[in-house]
This record gives structure tokens, sequence and C-alpha cells, in this order.
């Protein structure tokens, strides 16, 4: 990657005060209103330190959930919630008998490791369901649930096609990830993208993110990975259903649903015409035939 | 190539089994709305075809209506508010329009309903009837959407059980509603000793509830070819959809009912019957769905069953989207 231009203005270990557009040097973007941001998450870089879920908790201040050990790997977060706003899943390849696989993979050896967040879908479902308008579109093409608006109804959490968003019992309202809204107003990297010690989780401009992974594809499949492919970057797995593309979106070398992912995922609310128009044609046949019923029953 | 992996066939893969989705929060009260919302919006269907079409002997019947009507408008936002997790904002389901979202649709559906039966309900009792009449259309015209738009609500989710058969779960949601009234306003003629119009209504049931069986019937087989069947094959909500909803809901009715309609002195216990039969199966047609949806949303093999590619919608160009 080289040194970003301006590090050495900031040589000292003290910093004067908050670097402006700090995120041109940690991530190699400015960020400004008008442009479609997001993170691609290279999951072969992934070593599951968690960072991610750490200084994503911090930085939001959220709560654990829960505090214990479920015996799947070291998977102890188990979820996206309310409450965790990035999940990183470990898959240990087993052989299908149940027994321990008895050959190592010769590349990421029988490790799959993945860190989850809100994929803040170009069409969102969460977004096209919320009747309050409190989950809206940023001027960074993010999603964003605004608190002071969301009345709880709970219609996000159903409609989303990947298990993100959810209720907080304790405040009544939705939550999911921000992509760090806050942050990125004030010009810094989302606090997962930046604590992520391998670049697993790249912050950036949409566009320019999904050439990057493209190119890695494509390095991946020269270096014999040839199982490498993308999720949720235009025209592939995830990006289906007229969901367009997710802003946040992953390589993975699995299928999607070994990550719990769905391979084909569909837009919610393209389902409302045909609904309603079955729904309303039904109401008309019904009325017309009680209107014929209570006509032929007067005339008797 | 470079999508083999995600393009083979699906084996069944799960991470640990956990659901991929999340259920929706709903309960037994989006379940009792949603029975109300069709009860009344099709009693107010229901009494403006009597209005026009009944002549003066169905004012008793179409008064009733307008009051059933009423009674959904004011207990069903009741219900609404009373499952939303911040209900001091309720007012905010006001706040935009948004046409991708059935539940803001059906915010407006019920206000105007609620507001045009007021009027109805009112004018009746001040002894307006042209009032009452000018109403009561607008009132109808929003009872046919309260009594589909909440089967459009469940199949625009992700939920696989909602989402896999959007047009029958609508069929079924409007055809028990429309049978749901019928057999309650049924029920009052026979209190009101005026039979002649409950055996109208009951043929009215009659042919909804023929609807509802044959749709019925037909959603199960489309679950069944999605491979979402699960909850509603198994489990604490198979027996409620299937002898509930199914049985007691569409076929029995359906049996009393036809008895009748070829009966020269029809029988009201068998008329009673089918109208208290719809009335429960209504409501266990929409708990079944409700719950059992919400158990479908847990099982990752039924979601990602569903979410398998489908040649005919998936291939669509998606990459001029990007560009913004």
């Amino acid at each position: 990657m080289g040194v970003p231009a301006r590090a050495l203005d900031y040589a000292e270990p003290i910093l004067p005060g908050l670097i402006p557009d700090e995120a041109e040097l940690t991530a190699g973007v400015r960020i400004e209103p008008g442009k479609s941001y997001g993170f691609f998450t290279d999951t072969t870089l992934c070593i599951g330190c968690k960072a991610c879920e750490v200084a994503c908790k911090e930085w939001n201040a959220l709560p654990a959930d829960e505090v214990g050990l479920t015996g799947d790997s070291y998977d102890n977060t188990g979820r996206l919630s309310a409450n965790t706003w990035r999940h990183v899943a470990f898959v240990e390849k087993i052989a299908t008998d149940g027994k321990r696989a008895a050959e190592m993979a010769p590349f990421q050896s029988n490790w799959l490791m993945m860190s989850d967040v809100c994929k803040h879908c170009h069409n969102a479902p969460c977004l096209e369901a919320c009747p309050t308008g409190a989950l809206f579109r940023t001027e960074f093409d993010t999603v964003v649930v605004q608190q002071d608006i969301c009345n709880g109804c709970g219609y996000c959490v159903p409609a989303c096609p990947f298990g993100v968003v959810d209720l907080n019992e304790v405040d009544g309202k939705a939550h999911k990830c921000t992509l760090c809204y806050d942050r990125l107003k004030g010009g810094l990297e989302p606090a997962c993208a930046k604590s992520c010690p391998t670049d697993s989780i790249q912050f950036g401009e949409v566009p320019v993110l999904v050439e990057k992974a493209r190119a890695r594809v494509e390095d991946l499949h020269g270096k014999g990975a040839t199982d490498a492919y993308l999720y949720g970057a235009p025209g592939e797995p995830g990006a289906t259903g007229d969901l367009g593309h997710l802003n946040a979106f992953f390589l993975l070398t699995d299928r999607p649903e070994v990550y719990g992912l769905p391979t084909a995922p569909t837009r919610a609310s393209n389902r409302v015409a045909p609904a309603l128009g079955a729904g309303l044609a039904t109401m008309a046949g019904l009325t017309l035939a009680a209107i014929a019923l209570f006509a032929a029953d007067r005339r008797r | 190539m470079p999508q083999d992996s995600a393009v083979r066939l699906y084996a069944g893969e799960t991470y640990y089994g956990r659901p991929a989705l999340k259920a929706s929060p709903f309960g037994w009260k989006t379940a009792g709305y949603i029975f109300l919302a069709g009860l009344s919006g099709s009693a107010q269907i229901l009494g403006t075809v009597a209005d026009f079409g009944g002549g003066r002997e169905r004012c008793n019947l179409v008064r009733n209506a307008r009051g059933l009507a009423m009674a959904g408008a004011v207990v069903g936002p009741a219900l609404l508010i009373g499952d939303l997790h911040t209900p001091s904002r309720w007012y905010n389901m006001l706040r935009i329009f948004r046409r991708t979202s059935p539940m803001s649709i059906g915010s407006y559906i019920l206000t105007g309903f609620g507001a045009f039966s007021a009027l109805t309900l009112g004018a009746d009792w001040l002894e307006l009837t042209g009032a009452a009449r000018a109403a009561q259309v607008p009132a109808a015209v929003a009872g046919a959407g309260m009594s589909v738009y909440t089967a459009a609500l469940l199949s625009s989710t992700s939920t696989p059980l909602w989402a896999a058969s959007p047009r029958l779960l609508s069929v079924r949601f409007g055809a028990s509603a429309m049978a749901s009234a019928a057999a309650a306003l049924s029920l009052g003629e026979r209190l009101g000793g005026r039979p002649e119009s409950a055996e109208t209504l009951d043929r009215v049931a009659l042919a909804a509830s023929a609807v509802d069986l044959v749709a019925s019937v037909a959603a199960e087989r489309e679950y069944r070819a999605e491979g979402v069947a699960g909850p509603v094959e198994e489990g604490p909500w198979a027996p409620v959809e299937k002898i509930g909803a199914i049985a007691v809901g569409a076929a029995l009715p359906l049996v009393c009912h036809a008895l009748n309609a070829r009966r020269e002195r029809p029988s009201a216990a068998l008329s009673v019957l089918g109208s208290l039969a719809i009335l429960a199966g209504g409501m266990a047609l929409r708990s079944a769905m409700l719950h059992a949806g919400n158990r479908s949303a847990t099982r990752p093999r039924d979601y990602f069953r569903f979410a398998q590619p489908r040649p005919a919608l998936d291939h669509q160009p998606t990459s001029e989207r990007i560009a913004r």
C-alpha cells in the first residue's frame, strides 16, 4: 500500500487534535457526501481476532449480549443483533461423517473466518419496509435507523434478507450497523475497518472496492485458490432478486450457506404488488358474488 | 468457475444450524388485528351491498355491519399500538407514505377506513340516510384493503413461509375475511329473528369458503414445492393450520352451508354451526400463519432452499446500478 502522502505530517506521537480527513491516512480515501461508501470484507485475510467486534462495541457504546460459550468453535458472539453489529463467524471444516478432517487444506488450513456485518443493500428491504421513515439512506449511500423516529414496530426485522436488523427490548427501537455514520461525518474511517489488523475489512468507495475485490479474486485464482468468489458485488451471488449490489460485500471461498448467508436473497417489496393485486381481485370477485346473491334473494 | 461453489445444488449446509434470519416480533395482538381487520373491513363491504341491493328489510343488517366495521376500526388500532415497542410514537406511522411498505400503506388504509366508518355510523345514528350511504362507499373500498393488505404485509418480508406464496396468502386472507363478516352478520340476523337475510349471508359465506378452501390447498402445495412447508406440517402450529384453519375454517362451513343451500327449509343449527366454524377458523388461520411464519424464519434450511437462484428471475444485469 505504501505510506499515505499526509502520514508524515503527523509524525509526532502526541497529536495536536483531530486530524482533518483522517480516513485519507488510514484508508486512503477522503469521505465526501454524495459518494457511495461500503466495506469489502476479504475472508481469506481474516484471522478471527474479533478486533472489529470490540472496536464496534467500544465506538458505538454497545453492551455485551451474553457472556458464555456456545461450543461452536471460537464463535461465542453467535449472531448479529441490536447490540452486536460485527460478528466473526468461525467455520472449522470437518469431514462429512462428523469426524475430524484427516487432510489439511493447503490454503486457509481447514478454517474459514468471516466478519459479518449489515450489507447496506442498494435496494434495502429494511428501509423499504419502514413505515415511519426512521430508516433512511444517508449522504454516504448507507442505511441508518434514526433512533428519534423509530417506534419499534419491528417490520424491518423480518424484512431484512440477512437477519441483521434487530429490536432492542430495553429501549424498544430497531438497531443495526450505521457504517459509523458519525465517524463518516467527521472524516474518520469506520471503527471496525480501522481496527482490522490484516485489512480483511477494507473501507472505501464502493466502485473502487469492487474493482479491488475483482483483482483480488483474479490474484487468488492465479495462486490456485479457485474457490474464491465475490458475494454481494454487482451480478454476483447475494446481489440477486433486485437487491442491486450490497455496499458491504465479501470474498468467500465456500458456498454462502456455510457462512450463514443466502445464495439468492430477494427484495421483499417486489411481493407487494402481486399480493395486493391478488387480494383485491379476490375481494372484487366476492363482492360481485355478494351483489348477485343479494339481488337473487330479493327477487324470490 | 469462480462461482462454482455458490451455484452447485444446495445440499443443506448451514452455519451451526443457526437461524439466518430474524423472526418478526409480531405476536397474538397482530394475529388478532389481522382477523379483526378482515372481519370489520369485509363487514363494511357486505353492509354496503345490503344497503344498495337489499331494500327496507335489510336496515338492521346494514346497521349491524356498520357497527361491526366501527368496532374493528376502534379495537384494531389499539391492538396494533399495543404491539409497538415504543407505543408512545404510534403517530410516526403517518409521518411519511412509503409505497414499498405494506405497513405504511396499511396505516393509511386503516386511517381512511376508521374515518369513513365513523362518518357512516354517525350519519346512521343521526338518521341521515344519504350521508351514511355516501360515507359507506369509500369505507367499503378501504374495507377491501383492510381484508387483504395484512397478507401483503406478511409476504413482503424475507420470512420463507410468508414470502413463498404471496398471491395465495392474500386470496386466503381475503376469502376468510369475507366469510367471517358474512358469518358474524348471519349470526346477528339469526339472533334478531330474520332468517331470510341470514340465509343470503350464508350463501355469501359458502362462496367465500369455497374460494378459501381451494386457495388453502393450493398454498399448501406451493409451500411443499418451495421446501418451506415444515412449520405447517410439524410442530404446534401444524394442527392449528390443518384442522383449525382448513378443516374447521373452510371445509366444515362449506359442507354446512352447502347442505343448507340445497334444503327446502334451511336448518338454523347448520347455519349457526357453519358461522361459528368460520369465525374460529378465521382466527386459527391468522394465528397459524403468523406463528408458523415466525418459526420458519428460524429454520435456516427452509430459508436457504427458498433463497436459491431462479434462472428466470435472477440473471438480470445489475452491474449498471452501481454507477450513481
